[in-house]
């Protein structure tokens, strides 16, 4: 990592992507999460808008902190929030306009994902943009990549092919191999978050009791 | 700071400000990519009218742009025909069908000498594959749109897709699935005992389960999406209405 980042900063990325994980600790943005995976592309273009959406909004609403009076602290926040994911719509809308059909309803669904609205109320309202930027970007990557962790087992079981390539030789399905149906539905993915939220628990040895 | 952060005129102020700033950007970039969004719109209905009709030759999928408007030029033949089933001659037919969709009672086609449709015909060489028409109604929370191809015997459907909707994934955002576009293909919307029109509804369950006479006209039903296919089989019966007087005429 280049020399900027200070020790804090590394913690505030390394917090949200394991100790502190927005999906997999802290159990938020499920509903996206599930809807999205079933290809590793919309996955990818989703952790993208996400990710843009949540640094931004995260340095905006830190930006301007010691500004908001506090009675409307919400409103400001959703409405800053809510154009910055508008934003991201159109460009893909005009940029990548098959992916943006996809993804339907779910880029528009940014707005109620409860990390951006969390990270904004419980960091970005009390600490300076720099920090605010780093956590943003942690807690994005931190969703990123357990959407990605779910996507690729989702695509590849799921349509025997990763980001649109069949990589499930056409020999295996002569042979009687069947693309697994369950991968592509809900269920699938509600599997495999259990199953990463429980490696990463076992791993880190965190437990709601403690 | 001059001015109290907690007083009413300052919160006022403030808010005003936010939503100031956040509409005018928004304006601006969506007038900044206006032209592209509405560029890769159309290229989508086109796309979809050339699923509709299922060509002889299909297009592959990571056509770009400019082969798949060249396949849609050559084949694709845009006219416009009045209430009763007249060609139009110096009409624009994506006009007649913006005109149609901008109107409010998109939902009734209007009747008469007057009325205006659009018919987007699917032609080998000189030989008519499939007459394809818009078709645009309510589902439960949207209005869908779509487009509905016919045989030249003007009783066999050819295909069906939908290009716009805003209905629930996984339950009615079903209808733009090939599993449930294929029931239509090879459907009847004529009824031979009665020769009269007969659109295709969408069943509740399986058509597999019900009886001979109603395999014809009927496609399976998405659970759950009651009212979306409901919405799906009234549309399809208003628009099929609509081009009837059309389609009598090529009908044998």
């Amino acid at each position: 990592m280049p020399a900027v980042l200070t020790k804090q900063d590394r913690k505030l990325v390394k917090d949200a992507l394991w100790d502190n994980n927005p999906v997999t600790l802290q159990v938020l943005g499920i509903c996206s999460a599930l809807a999205v995976t079933v290809q590793l592309k919309t996955a990818l273009v989703m952790c993208g808008a996400l990710t843009f959406v949540l640094t931004l909004s995260n340095v905006s609403i830190s930006l301007l902190r010691n500004f908001i009076p506090s009675k409307i602290r919400i409103i400001v926040e959703l409405s800053i929030i809510s154009s910055l994911v508008i934003l991201a719509d159109q460009f893909l809308k005009a940029y990548m306009f098959e992916v943006s059909k996809a993804l339907s309803v779910f880029v528009g669904l940014i707005i109620t994902n409860c990390i951006v609205m969390g990270r904004a109320e419980a960091f970005a309202m009390a600490n300076g943009p720099w920090k605010s930027f780093m956590d943003g970007l942690g807690n994005a990557l931190g969703y990123s990549a357990v959407l990605i962790l779910v996507a690729i087992p989702r695509e590849l079981l799921g349509s025997g092919s990763l980001l649109g390539f069949k990589l499930i030789p056409d020999a295996m399905y002569e042979a009687g191999y069947v693309d697994c149906g369950m991968m592509v539905l809900a269920p699938g993915a509600f599997f495999l978050l259990g199953i990463i939220i429980w490696i990463q628990r076992a791993i880190s040895g965190y437990s709601e009791a403690n | 700071m001059a001015m109290d952060k907690n007083s009413t005129k300052y919160t006022f102020i403030f808010a005003l400000i936010v939503c100031v700033i956040c509409s005018f950007l928004l304006s601006f970039v969506s007038e900044m990519l206006r032209d592209k969004r509405e560029l890769n719109e159309a290229l989508d209905i086109k796309k979809n009218i050339l699923k509709a009709v299922s060509l002889r030759e299909p297009v592959d999928a990571k056509a770009t742009p400019e082969e798949l408007l060249k396949v849609y030029s050559d084949k694709i033949e845009e006219i416009v025909i009045d209430g009763e089933g007249n060609k139009v001659e110096g009409e624009v037919a994506t006009e007649v069908e913006r005109a149609i969709k901008e109107s409010q009672n998109n939902i009734v086609p209007a009747s008469g000498k007057d009325a205006r449709f659009p018919l987007y015909i699917y032609k080998e060489g000189d030989e008519v594959v499939a007459y394809c028409i818009p078709i645009i109604g309510k589902g439960l929370w949207s209005t869908l749109y779509g487009y509905f191809a016919i045989e030249p015997d003007a009783k066999t459907v050819r295909g069906v897709t939908f290009y716009k909707h805003g209905e629930t994934p996984g339950l009615g955002a079903e209808i733009e699935k090939d599993w449930f576009l294929d029931n239509y293909k090879g459907k009847s919307i004529w009824d031979v005992d009665k020769s009269n029109l007969f659109p295709v509804i969408v069943k509740k369950g399986k058509v597999i389960e019900s009886v001979q006479s109603e395999k014809d006209h009927y496609v399976d039903g998405i659970s759950g999406a009651t009212m979306t296919s409901n919405g799906v089989t009234a549309m399809v019966d208003v628009w099929l209405n609509a081009y009837e007087v059309f389609f009598s005429k090529i009908r044998k």
